[in-house]
């Protein structure tokens, strides 16, 4: 049987549960989604986005995605409609898409309203701390008809994060300072996930309580919180080099300590399910930099 | 009159070409029996959304937009007797910006960020027209030095709100001053404006051609200059804060278009106000068609287009007027 047969196959055996369940969940902006049938053509408008559909085992559904989607490896493969700030709409409509996942703080706002008026089901997408990442993985199981593996995909994401919380969570505070960006240098709040990931690893982000989501910072703001550790990503997935730039400054007990971390950023920045790769990273790193 | 035909029945043509090519041409190919097809009111779904619900008013809007840019660059540019001046020269899409970028701050949609930004353009109008106004005598030097002053100003705020605004919404602020007709909505406002700009000038045009010589030969000649000046600042005002508020400030084509028209059909404003409509329009049409297929699926913002077709032109055209 071939693969396309295979998923018709897979698709009529979900129809009467179909029936039964209604298809409507609430997105991350509190507005319902309602879908007749399982989705069958999905875009995904962010990188992330692509990553949760494909965790969601809604991956064969998923027709396009914006350029960077490149996990998993098949992602890399999918057509493009344009990029996430600058969405192209007719290569959008082109794939006669049944479901759009869109991202509210990164797709321009003008854009996923023009989708909604053309009347294209539109699920809009926001993680904003660890437990939103498995409800999201549920909800667009919901909604492509993988209800199953969501929930397995889910459970399994609690199930570790659990662990390393339980690990982690309550181990000796470790004063940290996450870097996002190095020119200007940039963090993250308390209300950024890569706090949460922070807080999971019994880590406490010196700069959690800024009020902006990404504050931009001075250096001698840096010296200043005196952090015990300095967790960094980078350019790329191995380009630490950010981290280099503070070696000099030998008051931080960030340096005396050798505590200079880099996390590969697609890991922890992501909001996915692959942010526990990255998070238990940063618990292992943090737990050196107890000893 | 009749010298004034010909040259518009061209330029008409040309608008009309262009928005021919923007209805179809775009990064899905739809072929020119399905393009027939929905024309002529069939067609497939599909291509009927790609066609009348995206194509169609994005190419009305770029047109609209650009003939009301240039239209309020010409209109500027006699108003001031500078030929640097342009519809932003007084700090109206600074004022624009302001409101846009705020709005875009507090996350409000797209049609409140279209309001907030007609809002800080009048307010900037307001705000030059007071401070010019003043106490004792007014020229167009102390109008022009209180709009690049005002303008700085919002230039500042803009630059402030880029530094604080989250770096996730900083691409959508850029594209926003970059000019960016993804952001337009519906192009029958911006249309109307521009037909009753265009219908309101014309008549006027005698007068405004007097006002270019300058005001004293102006006065002899019996035209009411102050009443005139006022009229011209609040009409190119008015046009740009329309055209602002469709899509954004796009630059060049206020400036441009204009001294292009002047340098191939003389500076006569009966003729270069409906001509600066139609070519403003049909250029600015055809730099967002570029701007949508040239990398599609990536989309560029439309002024970088604007001004790389306009820059060679003008300066072609520059260069052959001397010799």
């Amino acid at each position: 049987m071939s693969r396309a047969a295979c998923a018709i196959a897979l698709v009529l055996s979900l129809i009467p549960a179909a029936a039964v369940a209604e298809r409507c969940v609430e997105d991350d902006a509190g507005a319902t989604v309602c879908l007749d049938a399982p989705a069958e053509r999905i875009v995904a408008l962010s990188p992330g986005a692509a990553e949760l559909l494909f965790a969601a085992g809604a991956g064969d559904r998923v027709v396009a995605a914006v350029s960077h989607a490149d996990y998993p490896p098949e992602a890399e493969a999918l057509p493009r409609v344009g990029s996430y700030d600058r969405l192209d709409m007719e290569a959008i409509l082109a794939q006669r898409p049944d479901l759009v996942v869109g991202w509210i703080s990164g797709n321009p706002t003008n854009q996923l309203e023009r989708l909604d008026a053309l009347d294209v089901p539109l699920y809009r997408s926001e993680p904003r701390d660890l437990p939103d990442i498995p409800a999201t993985l549920e909800r667009l199981g919901r909604l492509a008809g993988t209800a199953e593996e969501a929930a397995s995909a889910a459970a399994d994401f609690r199930a570790e994060l659990d662990e390393l919380a339980a690990t982690y969570a309550d181990r000796e505070p470790v004063r940290v300072f996450y870097q996002i960006w190095a020119e200007p240098v940039m963090t993250v709040n308390d209300e950024q996930i890569i706090s949460a990931s922070i807080r999971v690893c019994g880590g406490e982000n010196v700069f959690g309580d800024l009020e902006r989501l990404t504050p931009r910072l001075d250096r001698e703001a840096v010296l200043a919180a005196d952090p015990e550790a300095i967790v960094s990503g980078g350019m790329g997935e191995a380009d630490d080099s950010w981290l280099d730039a503070w070696r000099r400054y030998e008051s931080l007990q960030a340096v005396q300590a050798g505590n200079l971390f880099f996390v590969p950023p697609s890991t922890l920045q992501r909001p996915t399910p692959r942010v526990l790769t990255g998070t238990a990273e940063l618990c292992r790193k943090l737990e050196q930099a107890r000893r | 009159m009749r010298r004034l035909v010909p040259p518009l029945a061209v330029l008409a043509a040309a608008a009309i070409a262009a928005l021919a090519v923007a209805v179809g041409i775009g990064s899905v190919p739809i072929p020119p029996a399905a393009l027939w097809a929905v024309a002529t009111g069939g067609g497939e779904p599909l291509h009927q959304t790609l066609v009348l619900e995206l194509r169609a008013p994005r190419a009305l809007a770029a047109l609209a937009v650009g003939g009301l840019l240039a239209v309020a660059g010409a209109l500027m540019q006699v108003l001031l007797r500078n030929p640097l001046a342009d519809p932003y020269v007084l700090g109206l899409s600074g004022g624009a910006a302001v409101g846009a970028l705020a709005a875009m701050l507090l996350g409000l949609g797209a049609a409140l960020v279209s309001g907030a930004a007609f809002a800080g353009a009048l307010l900037s109008t307001v705000l030059v027209f007071g401070l010019a106004h003043g106490t004792g005598s007014w020229t167009p030097t102390r109008l022009l030095l209180t709009g690049v002053v005002v303008a700085s100003g919002w230039g500042a705020l803009v630059t402030f709100m880029l530094a604080v605004g989250p770096t996730r919404q900083l691409p959508g602020m850029l594209y926003w001053l970059m000019g960016d007709l993804a952001y337009a909505r519906s192009p029958w406002w911006a249309l109307a404006a521009l037909g009753v700009a265009v219908a309101g000038a014309v008549p006027l045009g005698r007068s405004l051609n007097i006002l270019a010589r300058g005001p004293l030969q102006a006065a002899v000649l019996g035209v009411a200059v102050r009443p005139l000046e006022w009229g011209i600042y609040v009409a190119a005002s008015l046009l740009t804060a329309v055209a602002v508020t469709t899509a954004g400030s796009i630059g060049f084509v206020g400036l441009v278009v204009p001294h292009m028209l002047r340098l191939v059909l003389g500076n006569d404003q009966r003729l270069i106000l409906p001509a600066a409509a139609l070519a403003g329009g049909a250029l600015l049409t055809l730099a967002d068609v570029l701007a949508r297929t040239l990398i599609a699926p990536e989309q560029l913002p439309v002024g970088v287009i604007t001004a790389m077709l306009g820059v060679p032109l003008f300066l072609y055209l520059l260069h052959r007027s001397r010799g």
